[in-house]
């Protein structure tokens, strides 16, 4: 499976990235637009979203029922995203669709954002923000978010609130999108079956007079200490407890040593957590993951289980967090090495894997990296990088937020 | 090309099915053994579940530590669980990889050491499954439709309940094991960078001698129920609801998907541009199709604010009524393309393929190539499904309400 990397930039300056798979039955295409939440200011807290939302009710030429239909009539598989950095909208269709499927997003990123249609919209956002309200997951992770970030962009929810949603105005929505969805601040990632000569022809069509954009990020680094918040709710059954702690950004080279670290830790299955708390029922969920951010990073711990048992499992799960600095093993390491290399060998047999997998590499650092290089860092990860790792980022200080039936005592 | 598929019985009764998919270097396997929920014993319903989790926990020579270890050593990307028909373990890697972990998969299977702290453990975790579905107004919802809707048992919760958890022993747990994890009725799937002569060997020596046993006939009880409200202090209100259609081995079932995807599969079907597009009414609304043996069903969900759930029930009702009146040529062109794409695209993923080799065989007793699945898309006509929506559209649905008040359903008032 020889992947073939292509990169042109149009004169606008819009960079049009692709991995090319001769194997492939499909194509996968999405613009990637460095803009979220962690952009917004207060009064249009929520925007990022919304807009991602405005873009599927179509341009000065097409109605929201066309963008719908034109999807469908080529089987797209479609959809869009947003995060605190980025929002993406992508899809993957069959190879003949290339020309087409280019065409619909590029009448996607250019949206006539009717006031009717926003209007309307507003009210699938506040049915979506109360979704997320009966998901104690999510709103777990808000408060998180929050409390860890405190004053920085980056506390604030992607969803936005019912009350900032609500006060939202088109003209702000359309002044937001003038400044930052142009050439410069987004990129074009395919991968797949292709034509690269084509695609660029294609793109140089559909988006080659699209104004560049001159957007900033506010790069400051968030104030960090160790919070601490409990969110009683004597409404649920179980307790909710996650933990967020520094850990290096998604532009920093030891960012394979933290997915390794994050796996030996609190992996589902056979990690340090695993047999610590859910082998022995202490807790149903117990994982340690890696969110890698633009110039910072986080690590977090999440707990689940039964609200008596949660002082207990945050208890053994933080005792972890110590005793891993001093007992790490080689063989645990490459336990985590291979199945993460697996995951990579996975994604990169998918058109659409690979899509996002270089579409937010170039948004985040501006380059591009093959498969082989990423399992080359990832298997130049040892004991001794994890170890040098936890001394630059020991877990402190560490926000906890618990929710649940139990006030607990953090 | 030589074929790119191979299917195998063994005189004990396990079939060994496999796709070759060039290019890959992958391979995924699903097996299914046949042991799911619905076949747990009613008194300790929830076996199936917790054996999902047991068996993983030390087999042959290998003690818990070492066999999960030895697992991920080998960098497998898998899962356990109990499905309706059958216990389902399946995982993948690179190819080699997944080679090399059949001899520890034979174990677990034939020879899982079942221990008693294990059973405490996994039952412990199935009890507080069963405990957080209550903190999920949307899996509750699910669970209840499914309970409601499907003959039992086959639409019981695979948790089973805090009673039958209660009543679970260790030796009845060995048992149940003993029982169901047989080779008649198992079914060993494949996908990917494979050698066929190599698996077949493989396959033989490790699970040849398994001894032949056929596992305990159900008899499902159709459903009566129609309508079910659960009260809940939820955010918003939880609509499921579940109509009987044709079954996937039918030869309309593809009549059937299209009407379905028409109805409410992707962002231009009738309920995402009428409830959601044009009227606001929620964020999720959808209708899929779903079929166990000899039973299909479409599936619909929507939440809604408590305020408008009562619209978007009635607006729901409405579409799929008036759904009777016809599809149009260009709904029905649609489909069909989102339909083949779809399977197309799934055939890149070794792990979709595996699934759907395993589920071909399962229903069908044998494989069907993507190209034959597509001929069935295209064999479908606007007179065909016209025909079928006239009919299905005028079939009531069973509808479960989970939210603060409860709604009205004008037919069958609560």
């Amino acid at each position: 499976m020889p992947l073939e990397f292509k990169h042109h930039r149009l004169p606008n300056g819009l960079d049009i990235l692709a991995e090319i798979n001769r194997d492939s039955h499909s194509f996968a295409a999405g613009f990637f637009v460095k803009t979220g939440s962690r952009d917004e200011t207060e009064q249009i807290h929520g925007v990022s979203h919304f807009l991602e939302h405005m873009m599927f009710k179509g341009s000065e030429k097409y109605t929201w029922q066309d963008v719908n239909r034109m999807f469908d009539e080529i089987g797209a598989r479609y959809n869009a995203f947003t995060s605190q950095e980025m929002t993406c909208y992508y899809a993957n269709v069959l190879p003949e669709y290339t020309d087409r499927v280019l065409d619909h997003l590029a009448h996607l990123l250019r949206p006539a954002i009717r006031q009717a249609d926003f209007d309307t919209e507003k009210n699938v956002i506040l049915e979506e923000i109360a979704m997320y309200l009966d998901d104690p997951g999510h709103r777990l992770y808000e408060a998180l978010m929050q409390t860890h970030f405190d004053d920085h962009p980056l506390a604030r929810s992607v969803l936005g609130s019912p009350e900032s949603i609500r006060g939202l105005t088109r003209s702000q929505m359309a002044e937001y999108f003038s400044r930052r969805y142009g050439p410069g601040n987004m990129v074009l990632a395919v991968a797949g079956q292709m034509d690269f000569g084509e695609v660029v022809d294609l793109v140089g069509r559909y988006c080659g007079d699209w104004p560049a954009v001159d957007a900033r990020r506010d790069a400051v680094a968030p104030r960090l200490e160790a919070r601490r918040r409990t969110l009683p709710d004597s409404r649920l059954n179980r307790q909710y407890t996650m933990g967020m702690t520094p850990a290096p950004s998604a532009q920093d080279e030891r960012r394979f040593a933290a997915r390794v670290l994050a796996d030996v830790i609190g992996d589902s299955d056979g990690s340090r957590f695993y047999w610590a708390l859910v082998d022995k029922a202490i807790a149903e969920d117990a994982d340690f993951g890696f969110y890698p951010h633009d110039g910072c990073g986080s690590f977090y711990l999440a707990l689940t289980c039964a609200p008596q048992n949660a002082k207990q499992a945050l208890n053994i799960a933080l005792a972890e967090l110590q005793r891993v600095k001093d007992d790490l093993a080689e063989d645990e390491v490459e336990r985590a090495r291979n199945k993460i290399a697996s995951s990579i060998v996975l994604s990169g047999e998918l058109p659409l894997g690979r899509m996002r997998a270089i579409g937010s590499q170039w948004i985040y650092c501006g380059e591009y990296r093959s498969l082989e290089q990423d399992m080359e860092s990832l298997q130049s990860v040892s004991a001794d990088s994890l170890r040098d790792l936890m001394r630059e980022f020991p877990f402190e200080p560490m926000t906890i937020v618990s929710m649940g039936p139990e006030s607990l005592s953090l | 090309m030589s074929d790119p598929f191979f299917q195998s019985t063994f005189a004990n009764g396990l079939v060994l099915a496999a796709e070759r998919i060039p290019g890959m270097h992958s391979a995924a396997m699903t097996l299914l053994v046949p042991a799911g929920s619905s076949g747990d014993p009613e008194t300790i319903a929830g076996s199936a579940t917790v054996l999902a989790d047991l068996i993983l926990r030390g087999a042959g020579s290998r003690d818990n530590r070492s066999l999960t270890e030895h697992l991920d050593s080998l960098g497998l990307q898998r899962s356990s669980s109990a499905g309706v028909y059958h216990l389902r373990l399946s995982a993948a890697a690179p190819a080699e990889n997944v080679m090399a972990g059949l001899e520890a998969f034979a174990d677990v299977v034939r020879r899982p050491r079942l221990p008693a702290d294990g059973f405490e453990a996994a039952r412990e975790l199935t009890r507080q499954s069963l405990a957080g579905i209550e903190d999920e107004p949307r899996q509750k919802l699910s669970v209840a439709l499914r309970e409601v809707y499907f003959p039992w048992p086959l639409g019981r919760n695979p948790l089973g309940t805090f009673q039958t958890l209660d009543a679970m022993t260790l030796q009845a747990v060995r048992e149940d094991h003993r029982r169901r994890f047989v080779p008649r009725g198992a079914i060993f799937a494949f996908a990917g960078k494979l050698d066929f002569d190599r698996l077949h060997d493989r396959i033989g020596a490790l699970f040849g001698d398994w001894p032949d046993s056929s596992p305990p006939e159900l008899k499902p009880v159709p459903s009566q129920r129609k309508w079910l409200f659960i009260p809940q202090k939820s955010e918003q209100t939880h609509i499921g609801l579940a109509w009987p259609t044709v079954d996937e081995t039918h030869e309309d079932s593809y009549v059937a998907r299209l009407a379905c995807d028409i109805l409410g599969g992707g962002m231009s079907s009738r309920l995402f541009s009428e409830v959601r597009e044009r009227r606001a009414l929620c964020y999720a609304v959808s209708v899929g199709y779903a079929s166990l043996k000899g039973l299909g069903c479409f599936m619909g969900y929507a939440g809604s604010s408590n305020d408008r759930a009562q619209a978007t029930l009635d607006c729901i009702l409405e579409e799929t009524r008036r759904l009777a009146n016809g599809v149009t040529a260009d709904e029905l062109q649609r489909a069909k393309v989102g339909l083949k794409a779809n399977t197309i695209m799934s055939g890149e993923s070794t792990s979709a393929r595996a699934s759907a080799v395993a589920h071909d065989v399962f229903l069908r007793g044998r494989i069907r190539s993507i190209d034959e699945i597509k001929q069935s898309i295209d064999a479908v006509t606007l007179d065909r499904i016209n025909a079928f929506v006239a009919s299905a559209s005028s079939i009531r649905p069973t509808v479960v309400v989970l939210g603060p008040r409860e709604l009205r359903y004008p037919d069958f008032p609560g």
